[in-house]
């Protein structure tokens, strides 16, 4: 009796987030897995076309494209956000003066909207009016100023803004696991005459291990499926050079026409696939990097 | 235990409390009028339009104060989401009752069951005041929307620059606007000025006020669709896109034009900096209220191929509100509509320059509106209204990002343009087999007959 009161009172705590994983996670998924092998453009009756829309995926080298580009832009911004991190959050864990409000500081671009962050980039990256091209004129270091969301720079823009709006998460993240490494540890490494650097690499990072595994898998999950900023900054374009899988995955179900443009056909079965395609390479490469990151877990 | 029960007591409230959210929260009591807010039938109505935001929020509440039925008219203002949030109103039963149609959303809005009929509110009189138009406010044979304005495209030109460079007249072949460009750049690029501009942060935005209407003077449909053929055949564009290649080749247009939208283009027009770009009739209301223009400005045809006009310039148009399938209260909302049509309205439409009137009885007495740079935009001969092209969805990149890619980094025009034939095509066709798309030819489809309907 005891047994079944204690289940139905830690049912009923799962209960409302089981609803809602039901209604808003597991719905749209089952919804999409029906769609994928129909042709549906939103209205109408959807068209069973069997594996149709899986082998055009396998013609379609905008997608492969997007995947390519993806690859990049996750690759770069995990490059310089989580060294950057870790960085902060080593330095910000010494007793330095102001570091609560460094904290605060670094932390602060995670609060603030994916969207409004990158309009505010805009302004500065823009190259006809942008206050980064002002800059570079007025100090005399180019003449005509550089075209940061043009087909050459582009990419490397959107990595910057992107690293910029991550690295305060990591950070925080990486600073509650540094607070959990005993000072003692430290304290005997020092009387054994160990440097800073040593503890750095001996210390510190093996008894990060099980929290940077953790941290480097959301990294690589948010930076695979980030979109947001980019759409803001270039659309994915100049001619697709900053389309990445999931840019590419909402063009298909919400196409951005702007104006009196041609009148735009959703394709909710086609997209459906894509996001099923998606998906599915999201998941391999964190199953390869959880696979061969579980040395890290080992802390002994 | 008495913990454990308050806290079982309290998940369980939210969990019912989020299940109850999904339900209406409105309820009608029988006669069309809410119980709540005092007895006012409320109303909503969605517009994807800035340029008039403030026009249509006075009329809106004037129609608030005014009306003797008590019905509430609240009005959402959307952005570049118009379309997405509509659909997924539609999707949470929170759809709006009068929603703003236009002539590339009203065929899909149609098809997705968004919208309602109008023929039973429609008297006689209402039916011959406006124009019935198939496809862009007519669906197998029932009215869904009436038209109000219009609008029309044009070259917008900056007279202080040409000026400036000895250009006396805005160009009328594309070779014209390759050498205007590049003369306006020389004239203007010590100063920050550049010959012209596209919007290209979204090439199908930038092309569908370019491109599409050099097209349509030149005789070709603005979308590469043939209406002679009922065949998808882009080969028109070819001395469009290599004209707008070789004026960014030659350094004549605005450096970073990749990431520039609409607004921008405007705000840096505004300021000077812009000789010429190409867009609708929504330009003057910009420069009056959004971007006050410190230039002295102008608007005229676009350029054709080879300078003579073989088809018709865009007057887009034919709808403005329609009625939500979803409405409960379709009465309340058809009162509001009737309101949005009555002449006041829709003549203070026009006069106060947020477009040039569609509807014949309100074209014969509006005055000219009074908005710098509306003369050049007024209807001419050549302005006419192009019908509906099918719309597919190709395989593969889609025009604008096609002519674009070209724009950038060359290629085979000929060989992009073929491609986009065959895949175009074949969309077409699987359209026609499977979605009950109809493309039939029309030999004799004349499109310099499609002008001289709204002015001589």
């Amino acid at each position: 009796m005891n047994k079944t009161k204690q289940a139905l009172f830690s049912y009923s705590f799962i209960f409302p987030s089981a609803l809602l994983t039901l209604v808003l996670g597991i719905y749209p998924i089952a919804w999409a897995f029906r769609y994928m092998f129909y042709d549906y453009k939103g209205f109408g009756t959807a068209r069973f076309t069997g594996l149709a829309n899986f082998s055009r995926i396998l013609k379609d080298t905008q997608f492969w494209d997007s995947v390519v580009n993806t690859f990049v832009y996750a690759g770069g911004k995990l490059l310089i956000t989580i060294p950057l991190a870790l960085l902060l959050a080593a330095v910000l864990n010494r007793g330095l003066k102001g570091r609560q409000l460094l904290r605060g500081i670094f932390f602060m671009p995670t609060v603030i909207s994916t969207a409004v962050m990158a309009v505010v980039f805009f302004t500065i990256f823009n190259s006809y009016n942008g206050i980064l091209n002002q800059f570079l004129i007025r100090s005399g270091l180019t003449d005509s100023g550089v075209d940061w969301l043009g087909p050459k720079y582009a990419m490397l823009t959107v990595i910057l803004v992107a690293a910029w709006g991550a690295v305060g998460n990591y950070m925080l993240l990486f600073l509650a696991g540094l607070q959990n490494i005993p000072e003692d540890v430290y304290e005997a490494s020092s009387l054994d005459g160990a440097g800073r650097i040593q503890q750095f690499r001996y210390i510190t990072l093996p008894m990060l291990g099980p929290v940077m595994q953790m941290v480097i898998m959301l990294a690589i999950i948010t930076a695979l499926k980030g979109y947001e900023s980019i759409m803001v900054l270039t659309e994915g374009g100049p001619v697709g050079k900053t389309e990445v899988m999931f840019l590419y995955l909402y063009k298909l179900f919400f196409p951005v026409g702007g104006g009196s443009a041609a009148v735009q056909v959703q394709e909710f079965g086609y997209g459906s696939a894509v996001a099923f395609v998606s998906a599915f390479i999201v998941g391999i490469i964190s199953l390869i990097y959880f696979y061969a990151s579980r040395r890290m877990n080992q802390t002994d | 235990m008495m913990k454990r029960v308050i806290l079982t007591s309290l998940s369980l409230v939210l969990a019912l409390g989020l299940t109850a959210c999904g339900g209406n929260t409105a309820e009608s009591n029988g006669d069309g009028k809410t119980g709540d807010s005092g007895n006012k039938t409320k109303i909503t109505y969605w517009t994807g339009d800035r340029h008039d935001a403030d026009f249509v929020k006075e009329k809106v509440a004037e129609f608030n104060a005014s009306n003797t039925d008590g019905i509430e008219v609240e009005l959402a203002v959307k952005g570049d989401d118009f379309d997405t949030a509509l659909d997924l109103s539609f999707q949470t039963s929170d759809a709006p009752d009068v929603i703003r149609a236009k002539e590339n959303t009203i065929q899909t809005f149609y098809k997705k069951g968004f919208l309602a009929p109008i023929d039973e509110f429609l008297t006689d009189e209402l039916k011959t005041k406006f124009p019935a138009m198939p496809d862009l406010n007519e669906f197998d044979g029932k009215r869904y929307s009436l038209p109000n304005y219009g609008t029309t495209m044009r070259l917008v030109y900056n007279k202080d620059l040409f000026a400036k460079a000895g250009v006396e007249h805005p160009p009328t072949t594309l070779q014209e606007l390759v050498d205007t460009a590049k003369k306006l750049t020389e004239a203007g690029k010590a100063d920050g000025a550049y010959g012209f501009a596209q919007n290209f942060k979204n090439p199908g935005s930038a092309f569908g006020r370019s491109a599409r209407v050099i097209a349509e003077m030149s005789g070709y449909g603005g979308f590469g669709y043939d209406f002679k053929t009922a065949r998808y055949d882009f080969s028109g564009f070819e001395p469009i896109i290599d004209a707008f290649k070789q004026i960014k080749d030659d350094g004549s247009m605005l450096p970073g034009v990749e990431s520039l939208d609409i607004d921008p283009l405007r705000a840096q027009f505004a300021e000077g900096k812009i000789g010429m770009y190409m867009s609708y009739s929504s330009e003057p209301g910009v420069y009056k209220n959004q971007f006050p223009a410190k230039i002295d400005w102008a608007a005229a045809p676009v350029p054709t191929v080879d300078g003579t006009v073989k088809g018709s310039s865009g007057f887009l148009g034919g709808q403005w509100l329609a009625l939500s399938a979803k409405s409960e209260h379709k009465e309340a909302a058809w009162k509001f509509m009737e309101f949005m049509y009555g002449d006041q309205v829709l003549t203070d439409y026009q006069e106060k320059g947020f477009g040039i009137s569609m509807v014949p009885s309100i074209s014969a007495v509006a005055k000219t509106p009074d908005v710098n740079g509306i003369e050049g935009f007024l209807p001419n001969k050549n302005d006419g209204v192009w019908p509906v092209y099918p719309s597919v969805a190709p395989e593969g990149m889609k025009s604008d990002d096609a002519f674009f890619k070209y724009m950038l980094n060359g290629g085979d025009l000929k060989a992009i343009i073929a491609d986009l034939n065959k895949r175009y095509n074949a969309a077409l066709d699987s359209a026609i087999a499977n979605d009950g798309v109809k493309a039939e030819p029309d030999a004799g489809f004349d499109p310099a007959a499609l002008g001289g309907k709204f002015a001589k």
